[in-house]
């Protein structure tokens, strides 16, 4: 809990420098200090004879501005590293820390959208109050409040389903809803946790693009858990790949493909199925 | 359409025949048992509507909102302490058990012991035995609140009061509500008995007493009351629980079409 | 395994407390008064025990609740499948169920008092009509619930109008009797206390009425805590037969699978 005395209601001009100097979109330059830090970090439930480990051991770092997907097979834990990394759950041993500051509690910079939207979103209240909700405590003049709540909804698509509840809309608009709540919130770190696994293909593209947009809108550094490769190449500057039980790290492959990225063009490069093919053969490799 | 037209006419007629059934048959009934309706509307009217309206009718009506009220604020209450804080659920989770198995009208006789025969007896009746469903209700919804609901409080950091009031509280809402029209008829039920055991005063008092000095159309007169009362407090209950809980009534609908 | 036995401990320490407390009152600021101590009050739940009179107490309300379901039970399940099974009468009957449906049975006491006066039918006519308008509604609601594929499927291989109640009906609407089932079997137990309790019926309500009005408090005390022990065995019963019974329907199969 440590790791929160900073103002948690971030700096807009601290956000677009950063857009400024790193939508270049490339693998993060060696200057940059990493904004997101994971060091030889273990989770292990339970103790003695019944102890499982399912992180052994993870390092990564995520820097300023980049767009970063950890893939690996499913069950594989990843979601149990989101949970250590929004602070939601210990370590039991090694550190997540954000700009030098070990996670310790959910810490006021990071967003998380959650796989599962229809659990989580408050299904009492209206899609612009569950984008409200997280702003409230902020204290934010009226006008600012609802200027973001606005922008958020307007950036998702969904400024016309402002005062529907969110099980009124589709499983689509319901992970938007999710989304635009993050963006509301203006997180310097965005985390999703396989955000786009429940939508239909078509969906999944226009989430995936938009996800592209708000790092160029916002400035945010976002990292993606996903278990669909092609999606990790299509939105990644790099990409973390997780080898199974535990989960550690097999690799980490930049991405080097031209921005901005399109769902047809990007895709049919011959570099994007290298790309794939490396990060599929990676996966597939016995350990 | 005209199939529709029909049932609802049925619907509304059913009942209507039936009190004009009730009236044409009980005419002149010289049972003492089932007076003629008419002179029970009379006595009804006589009674309730003016001599006693002050006395006992509003008497009555008054413990049972302040008890059922009060009821439901400590049994929340108590319910949102003994969901959150894990020793205090430890504790009280086998007497709660405990007390919901004793049936409510049991304890009036342990009040009246304690009490004596007054309002306080009444109300203390009331309140206590129409807690416990509301507090288990509460409980239950509490520990049941979805955990994605629970992370997501923290990752966007939540107030603690924020957290209590705007999570908590309307995700049990639709157990709450539940316990809570349980928690009504307990009360209206206890509201009854503890005038029947020995008040002088109340609807239920001048029932009873009717009934023991065989003034029959009194007696139907009260039931008729009570009935209404019974009725009408459940319909305002069901009024406010969808008004509140239009979200849960609304993705129920949904759900299931 | 350390918490559990935290937890077992806790709980132990709150009934300890309790008792304690009641054991402090009765012997400290209420002495002589209404209020008998722990003490007392368990040596006379020991005396009742060995009571002739208190076993035929016990057996009475039994007896009566348990009558008192198993007609609510029957008649109402008959009376629901009728009901359900015709449009016209379902709406027929709608207005005077929804208004009866609330009005709790003590109620009409007075009147059942007075027809059938402190009797075993007395109580057993108010357990009957306390229990019967749920399981009513509740089957009513459960034969309207049938999948009409399924019902049409029936229809489609030629089965006849008993073979479908027997066969698609009545399956499809055994959880909605079986919640009927499971919340009336406490309220027959309530009813049945009420209606010797306020009634005179025979049973554990007239006792406690007598222990009561005698200034018996000990015994009072004594017949509450059997009261409350009862009143588990018989809400624990209920939910264990529910689960048993209906173990193959889907709403016990999602709850299985979170």
């Amino acid at each position: 809990m440590n790791t929160t005395d900073t103002n948690p209601a971030l700096n807009p001009a601290g956000t677009t420098d950063m857009t400024a100097d790193s939508t270049s979109g490339n693998a993060g330059g060696a200057t940059a200090p990493p904004r997101l830090e994971v060091t030889a970090l273990s989770k292990t439930y339970g103790s003695g004879a019944n102890a499982k480990c399912v992180i052994e051991d993870l390092t990564f770092t995520v820097n300023t501005g980049e767009v970063v997907c950890i893939v690996g097979p499913s069950g594989v834990g990843k979601t149990t590293l989101l949970k250590c990394l929004a602070g939601l759950q210990p370590a039991t041993s090694g550190t997540a820390a954000i700009d030098g500051r070990t996670i310790a509690g959910p810490p006021p910079e990071m967003a998380l959208v959650f796989q599962d939207y229809s659990r989580s979103l408050m299904p009492w209240l209206t899609v612009r109050k569950n984008v409200r909700l997280p702003l409230r405590h902020l204290h934010l003049p009226t006008q600012e409040m609802n200027q973001r709540i606005d922008t958020a909804l307007e950036a998702v698509g969904l400024a016309h389903a402002a005062n529907q509840y969110p099980w009124q809309l589709s499983g689509g608009m319901q992970q938007r809803v999710a989304i635009a709540r993050a963006l509301a919130y203006r997180p310097e770190i965005l985390i999703m946790d396989e955000p786009f696994a429940s939508v239909d293909a078509q969906t999944r593209f226009e989430l995936e693009d938009l996800c592209l947009k708000i790092r160029e809108d916002f400035g945010m550094t976002i990292l993606v858990v996903t278990h669909d490769i092609d999606e990790a190449v299509y939105l990644s500057d790099r990409v973390v790949v997780l080898g199974s039980k535990p989960a550690r790290v097999l690799d980490v492959i930049g991405i080097d493909l031209p921005a901005p990225r399109d769902q047809i063009s990007t895709r049919s490069l011959p570099e994007f199925a290298e790309q794939r093919t490396t990060v599929l053969s990676m996966i597939r490799k016995p350990a | 359409m005209n199939r529709k037209l029909i049932n609802w006419g049925l619907g509304i007629g059913t009942p209507l025949l039936l009190v004009a059934a009730w009236w044409a048959v009980s005419q002149n009934s010289t049972n003492t048992f089932f007076p003629p309706l008419a002179t029970i509307l009379e006595r009804f009217q006589a009674l309730w509507l003016f001599d006693h309206f002050g006395s006992d009718v509003l008497l009555s009506l008054r413990n049972l909102a302040l008890g059922y009220a009060l009821a439901t604020v400590i049994g929340v209450g108590l319910g949102f302490v003994t969901a959150l804080v894990p020793v205090v659920r430890w504790a009280l989770d086998p007497l709660i058990h405990f007390f919901r198995g004793i049936p409510p009208v049991a304890l009036v006789p342990i009040f009246i012991s304690l009490i004596g025969f007054g309002i306080e007896m009444r109300l203390v009746s009331i309140i206590l035995a129409a807690l416990f469903p509301t507090l288990i209700a509460t409980v239950d919804g509490i520990r049941s609140v979805d955990p994605s609901l629970k992370d997501v409080s923290a990752v966007y950091r939540l107030t603690r009061t924020e957290k209590l009031a705007q999570v908590y509280l309307p995700a049990a809402g639709p157990q709450i509500a539940a316990g809570m029209q349980v928690s009504l008829q307990v009360a209206f039920i206890v509201m009854i008995a503890s005038e029947m055991l020995g008040a002088s005063q109340g609807i239920g008092a001048m029932t009873l007493l009717a009934q023991q000095s065989f003034m029959t159309s009194d007696m139907w007169a009260g039931i008729l009351l009570l009935g209404v009362i019974g009725f009408g407090a459940n319909m305002l209950f069901e009024l406010a629980k969808n008004k509140v809980l239009a979200w849960y009534v609304g993705s129920r609908r949904l759900a299931k079409s | 395994m350390n918490r559990n036995l935290r937890q077992l401990l806790v709980s132990a320490g709150g009934i300890a407390a309790a008792l304690a407390l009641w054991q402090f009152i009765a012997t400290g600021p209420m002495a002589g008064g209404p209020l008998p101590p722990v003490s007392a009050t368990l040596a006379e739940l020991a005396g009742l025990l060995a009571d002739g009179g208190f076993w035929t107490a016990l057996a009475d309300t039994l007896v009566i609740a348990l009558a008192g379901l198993a007609a609510a039970a029957v008649a109402g399940v008959v009376l629901g499948v009728l009901i359900g099974s015709f449009e016209p009468v379902r709406y027929a009957t709608l207005a005077v169920l929804e208004f009866l449906k609330p009005i709790p049975p003590i109620v009409i006491l007075p009147l059942v008092v007075l027809v059938f006066g402190p009797t075993t039918e007395m109580s057993w006519f108010l357990v009957f009509f306390g229990c019967v308008l749920p399981i009513i509604v509740q089957t009513v609601a459960g034969v309207h619930d049938a999948d009409p594929v399924t019902l049409d499927t029936a229809r489609s291989y030629g089965l006849g109008r008993t073979e479908i109640l027997a066969r698609v009906t009545l399956p499809s609407a055994m959880p909605f009797i079986g919640t009927a089932m499971r919340v009336s079997a406490p309220a027959a137990l309530v009813i049945t206390v009420v209606a010797g309790l306020l009634g005179g019926g025979p049973g554990l309500g007239r006792s406690i009425y007598q222990a009561q009005a005698g200034g018996d408090y000990p015994t009072l005390y004594a017949y509450v805590v059997v009261l409350g022990l009862l009143g588990l065995a018989f809400q624990g019963a209920s939910q264990l037969a529910e689960r048993r019974l209906l173990h193959w329907h889907a709403s016990y199969r999602e709850v299985l699978t979170p």
